[in-house]
C-alpha cells in the first residue's frame, strides 16, 4: 500500500522536472499507468480480505478498494485525456512550459492525497488527506491565473468554503475521539477498525453532535446543497481535466464510512432522514439552476450536484437496495461526468465560448464528439438504457420497499425536471445548423491538427462512451459481487 | 508550580484572554492589529496547553505547546506579515457595518454559546468554561468573516476558526496524538500560504482586495 501511495509523489517530481512540452504529458501517463499496475494487485487483495499496514494506520477492505478503483478509472481517464487538452492550450499560448511542470506535478500531488483518504485508517489521518486534496486542487483551478482572472475568482471562494467547511470536521473527529476514547481508552481510538467494533456501546447524542458536523463539513467538500456553492464556479472555471476529477468521491467515502460508526448507536433513521434531507434539497436546488441555465460547464457542475443528492438520497434510505443503488450510481457517475467534462473540453476549444447559445450543430460538424456527448448527456440525464437509469430505479425501489412515497415522488418530480434541463441544454448545442453565421454562432477556431495525443484523448473517451453503453445492458458479474462486498463491509445488512 | 497554578485558576484567565482577543476583532480598524491580536491568542492557546500539561503531568502536551508557538505563534503571523508587505494595501478593513452593532453582536453570541451549553452533554477535564469559550470563539470569527470586506480579513477569520477549534478538541480529548496534531498544523501552514498567494492575485487582477469585487461567476 506504501508502494501505491508512492508512485503518485515520484511521478509527480519527475513531471516537474522534465523541461519538454512534448514528453511531459507521456512522463505522467506513465507514471499514472504504473501506479494503475502496481493498485490494481492491492484492489484484488483488499477485496478478498482487508490489508492492514504500517502498524494499521493504512487499511483497506472491499469498500476502500471499490472506491480507489473508482478513483484511479477518473485519474487516469484525466491523466490521457490532459495530453492532447494541455498540447492545444500550449500552443495557443494559453500556459507555458513552467505552468505545464506545475499542472503534471500538482496533477499527480492530488491523486496522492485522494488516494490518502481511501487508504488511512486513523480518522484524523484522513481529514489531513482530505484538507490537503483542497489546498492542491486549489492550486490546479487557479493555474494560469494571469490568463484567466476569473479562475482566481473560483479558486479562492473554492478553497475558503471548502476550509470552512472542513474544520467543522475536524470538530466533528475531536467529539468522535472524545467519544471514543471514554470507551476504549486513548491509543487508536480514531481507527475505523477500532471504532466500528465499539460503534454500538459509544454515546448516541455525542454522536450525534459528532454526525451533524461531519455531515456538514464533508457535505461541503462533497458538493452537497445548500453548501454546494463552489462546486459550479471550480468545475466552470477549472481546465477540464480537473473539473472531471472535482468532487470526486473522497468527501462521500468519509461520510459513508462514518454512517457506519454512527448509526449502531444512534438508530439508522437519525442519519438516514439528514442524509435523506441533504439529498433532496441537492437534487431540488440542482434541478432549478440546470433548468435557467445557460453555460453548459456549469450545466455540468450543477448535475454533479443532483447525482451527489442523489447518492445521498440511496444511502438515506438505507438497506441493502438503497447502498446497492448508491454504490451503482457512483460507477455509473464515474463513466459519465468526467466523459461530459471531456467533450464540452473539446466544444469549448472549438468553439471558444461556455455558452449554450453560442454553440450549434456539433453533431453535423463532429459526429464522433457529437454521439459521444449525446450518449454522455443521455446517461447524465438518467434516460434508460444507460447505468445511471439502473442505479436511480434502484432507489427508486428502495424507497417504495420502504413506503417512503412522498421522498420517492419528490425525487421523481425532480428527476423529471433535470432531464428535460440536461438534454434541452445540450440538444441545442448538438442539432442544428453548424453554417449559422450568425457572428459568435460560427466556428471561430480551426481543426484541431491530429496528433498520438489527441488519438489517445480520444480513444479514452471511446472507451468511456462504450463502457456506459454496456453497462447499461448488463452489470458485469465482478461489480455486482464488489458492491456486495462494499454492502457487507458497510454493515448494511 | 501546580499548586500556584490551581489556587490562582490560571486556565480561567488564559481562556477568558484568548475569548477576549476574539472579541477585540470587532473593534480594530486596521490589518496589523489583527495579525498582533492573532498572535496573542495563539501564544495564549499554547500557553493553556503548556500549563494543563504541569497539571496532568502528561509530557506529549509540552510538545503539543512547543508546535502551536512555531507554528501559530511564530510562522503563520511572520508568512501575514510578508503577504501584507507584499500587497502593500490601504490598511483599513473597512466592515459592512458599525463596530458597536459588531460588538453588541458577539457580546450576543457569547451569551447564546453559554446558555445553551449549560448542561451540556460533555463532561470536560481540565475547565468548565474551554468549551463554551472555544465554541465561542469559533462564532465570532465566523460572524468577522461574513462582515469584513477585504480577502485578508477572510483569512484571519478562518485562523481565529481554526485556534477556536483547537481549543475546543483540547479541552474535549487533551489534544490528539502528536504525529497527527503535526500533520493538521501542517495543512493548515500549507492553507494559509496558499490563500496568501490568492489573496496577492486577487489584488493584482481586480486591482482591490475588496471581496464585493468578486461577483462575476454566479447562478
Amino acid at each position: 500500500m506504501l508502494t501505491v501511495l508512492l508512485i503518485p509523489i515520484i511521478t509527480a517530481v519527475l513531471c516537474y522536472l522534465v523541461k519538454s512540452p512534448r514528453f511531459i504529458g507521456y512522463v505522467s501517463l506513465a507514471g499514472m499507468s504504473v501506479l494503475v499496475v502496481a493498485a490494481a494487485r492491492l484492489i484484488a487483495a483488499s477485496l478478498a480480505a482487508p490489508v492492514y499496514e504500517l502498524q494499521e494506520a493504512l487499511f483497506m477492505d472491499a469498500f476502500s478498494a471499490y472506491v480507489m478503483a473508482l478513483m484511479l478509472f477518473y485519474s487516469f481517464a484525466a491523466a490521457v485525456y490532459s495530453i492532447s487538452y494541455l498540447q492545444h492550450e500550449f500552443e495557443t499560448g494559453l500556459i507555458d512550459i513552467r505552468g505545464m511542470r506545475r499542472y503534471y506535478g500538482l496533477f499527480h500531488l492530488f491523486v496522492f492525497t485522494m488516494l490518502l483518504v481511501v487508504a488511512a485508517n486513523n480518522l484524523a489521518l484522513m481529514w489531513i488527506g482530505m484538507e490537503a486534496t483542497t489546498i492542491v486542487s486549489a492550486l490546479l483551478i487557479g493555474l494560469g491565473f494571469h490568463k484567466r482572472p476569473l479562475a482566481v475568482e473560483a479558486a479562492w471562494k473554492y478553497i475558503v468554503l471548502c476550509t470552512v467547511g472542513i474544520t467543522f470536521a475536524l470538530l466533528g473527529t475531536f467529539i468522535t475521539y472524545y467519544a471514543a476514547s471514554s470507551v476504549v481508552g486513548h491509543e487508536s481510538a480514531l481507527n475505523w477498525t477500532v471504532l466500528s467494533g465499539i460503534a454500538a456501546k459509544l454515546n448516541p447524542g455525542t454522536m450525534k453532535l459528532a454526525f451533524i458536523f461531519m455531515l456538514v463539513g464533508y457535505g461541503t467538500k462533497a458538493g452537497l446543497a445548500p453548501v454546494h456553492n463552489w462546486l459550479p464556479d471550480a468545475q466552470s472555471q477549472a481546465p477540464s481535466p480537473i473539473s472531471a476529477l472535482l468532487p470526486g468521491w473522497t468527501a462521500f467515502y468519509a461520510i459513508m464510512r462514518f454512517l457506519a460508526i454512527v448509526s449502531p448507536s444512534t438508530g439508522v433513521s437519525f442519519t438516514g432522514n439528514l442524509l435523506v434531507i441533504f439529498g433532496l434539497i441537492s437534487i431540488g436546488i440542482a434541478a432549478i439552476f440546470i433548468v435557467v441555465q445557460d453555460n453548459y460547464k456549469r450545466l455540468l457542475s450543477y448535475s454533479s450536484v443532483e447525482h451527489m443528492g442523489i447518492m445521498a438520497l440511496g444511502v438515506g434510505i438505507g438497506g441493502p437496495l438503497g447502498f446497492y443503488g448508491s454504490l451503482l450510481h457512483m460507477l455509473g457517475n464515474t463513466f459519465a461526468k468526467p466523459l461530459m467534462f471531456f467533450t464540452s473540453g473539446k466544444i469549448q476549444a472549438r468553439f471558444g465560448s461556455t455558452n449554450i447559445a453560442n454553440v450549434t450543430g456539433v453533431f453535423s460538424s463532429m459526429p464522433l464528439l457529437g454521439a459521444m456527448t449525446f450518449i454522455g448527456a443521455l446517461a447524465l440525464a438518467g434516460s434508460p438504457p444507460f447505468n445511471i437509469f439502473i442505479s436511480e430505479f434502484t432507489i427508486l425501489k428502495a424507497a417504495a420497499d420502504k413506503g417512503m412515497w412522498l421522498v420517492l415522488g419528490i425525487f421523481l418530480f425532480f428527476a423529471a425536471v433535470v432531464f428535460y434541463g440536461v438534454l434541452s441544454g445540450f440538444g441545442k448545442m448538438l442539432f442544428g445548423d453548424p453554417g449559422r453565421e450568425s457572428g459568435a454562432g460560427s466556428l471561430v477556431r480551426p481543426r484541431i491538427p491530429v496528433t498520438v495525443g489527441t488519438v489517445l484523448g480520444n480513444g479514452i473517451m471511446i472507451a468511456m462512451t462504450a463502457s456506459i453503453v454496456v453497462m447499461g445492458f448488463t452489470i458485469p458479474q465482478f461489480i455486482d459481487r464488489t458492491i456486495r462486498a462494499c454492502i457487507a463491509a458497510l454493515g448494511a445488512n | 508550580m501546580k499548586h500556584w497554578l490551581e489556587t490562582y485558576s490560571i486556565i480561567d484567565f488564559i481562556s477568558v484572554g484568548i475569548l477576549l482577543t476574539a472579541v477585540t476583532l470587532n473593534a480594530f480598524k486596521s490589518i496589523e492589529s489583527y495579525v498582533k491580536a492573532y498572535t496573542i491568542n495563539s501564544w495564549l492557546l499554547a500557553g493553556l496547553i503548556a500549563v494543563v500539561g504541569v497539571l496532568v503531568n502528561e509530557s506529549h502536551l509540552y510538545m503539543a505547546a512547543v508546535l502551536t508557538v512555531l507554528t501559530k505563534g511564530v510562522l503563520i503571523p511572520i508568512i501575514i506579515w510578508r503577504i501584507i508587505r507584499r500587497m502593500r494595501v490601504a490598511h483599513e478593513v473597512t466592515p459592512y457595518i458599525s463596530n458597536t452593532l459588531s460588538l453588541a453582536i458577539s457580546g450576543i453570541l457569547v451569551a447564546v454559546v453559554y446558555a445553551s451549553l449549560q448542561g451540556g452533554i460533555f463532561v470536560t477535564g481540565f475547565s468548565r468554561d474551554a468549551l463554551q469559550i472555544s465554541i465561542a470563539v469559533i462564532l465570532i470569527s465566523l460572524f468577522i468573516m461574513i462582515t469584513r470586506k477585504k480577502a485578508l480579513t477572510m483569512v484571519m477569520g478562518l485562523l481565529f476558526m481554526e485556534n477556536g477549534l483547537f481549543l475546543a478538541g483540547f479541552s474535549l480529548t487533551f489534544g490528539m496524538p502528536t504525529i497527527i496534531e503535526l500533520g493538521v498544523l501542517f495543512d493548515m501552514l500549507m492553507g494559509v500560504i496558499i490563500l496568501g498567494i490568492f489573496a496577492v492575485q486577487i489584488k493584482r487582477v481586480f486591482a482591490s482586495a475588496d471581496l464585493d469585487k468578486l461577483t462575476v461567476l454566479k447562478g
